[in-house]
């Protein structure tokens, strides 16, 4: 325990149950994450009949989440840019421009998502999945 | 069928990071202004930003990808070297590109 924290404020033990019921949050959604990663990396080792070790998914997993929460502060960053409290696709899309393939691919999955955006849900994710077969599953892009 | 990320999820995780952002922003305010009259109208403007459900949608889309990629490409490597079983040693391989293309 921090000494200079009890000393500054009298509720130390109160803050400090916060911090651990916040760890135990993201622990929870980070269990939860690699729950998904475990699905979808399966299925695509299967695809291309590989088959992969479990600590190579766990790896993979941890680096997706803290992806994802990197993508959490750029997206946040860009939508007070534009004076915006509320994240949309275009942050989405400027997120990934680094990378064309990327951006492109995002672009025509936006396209396709605002195109669906009056109709009921259910239309919408009955093609959304007709449209992930219709593209090629990964951008390919050349490494040198 | 292809699996991806529950929208949900992604959402909570976001949102997570979003709230911890701005009881900072917060906590920095009120170190900065002490009167009491000024920080009933900070409240409002340090509320967590949000994000609409296309663009929730779309991030589980780019983290589908992130992780397809790096299975795809440690699956190559794996091929080459004859193997049929992605080990830890061919993820280090792919490693610093896929980095660099996210």
């Amino acid at each position: 325990m921090d000494p200079v924290t009890m000393e500054e404020c009298f509720d130390g033990s109160d803050a400090e149950k916060e911090d651990d019921d916040e760890e135990e949050a993201t622990t929870h959604l980070r269990d939860r994450f690699r729950l998904s990663t475990i699905n979808i990396a399966e299925t695509e080792a299967k695809n291309n009949t590989m088959e992969i070790s479990p600590s190579v998914i766990v790896c993979i997993s941890d680096l997706a989440f803290k992806y994802a929460e990197q993508l959490a502060d750029d997206l946040e960053l860009f939508a007070h840019h534009a004076n915006r409290k509320t994240v949309n696709m275009n942050d989405v899309i400027l997120c990934a421009h680094r990378n064309r393939h990327l951006a492109d691919r995002l672009k025509s999955i936006s396209y396709d998502l605002k195109a669906k955006e009056p109709h009921s849900e259910k239309k919408r994710k009955k093609s959304s999945n007709k449209e992930d077969k219709a593209l090629p599953s990964v951008v390919h892009i050349d490494s040198c | 069928m292809d699996s991806n990320f529950d929208q949900e999820l992604i959402d909570a995780i976001f949102k997570s990071v979003w709230s911890k952002k701005a009881i900072e922003r917060e906590k920095n305010e009120d170190a900065e202004t002490s009167k009491g009259e000024e920080r009933a109208g900070t409240s409002k403007k340090n509320r967590p930003t949000s994000a609409n459900s296309n663009a929730v949608r779309l991030s589980c889309e780019l983290l589908r990808l992130f992780v397809t990629e790096a299975v795809q490409r440690a699956a190559t490597i794996a091929e080459a070297e004859g193997g049929n079983k992605i080990e830890a040693t061919h993820l280090e391989r792919i490693l610093p590109q896929l980095l660099l293309d996210f």
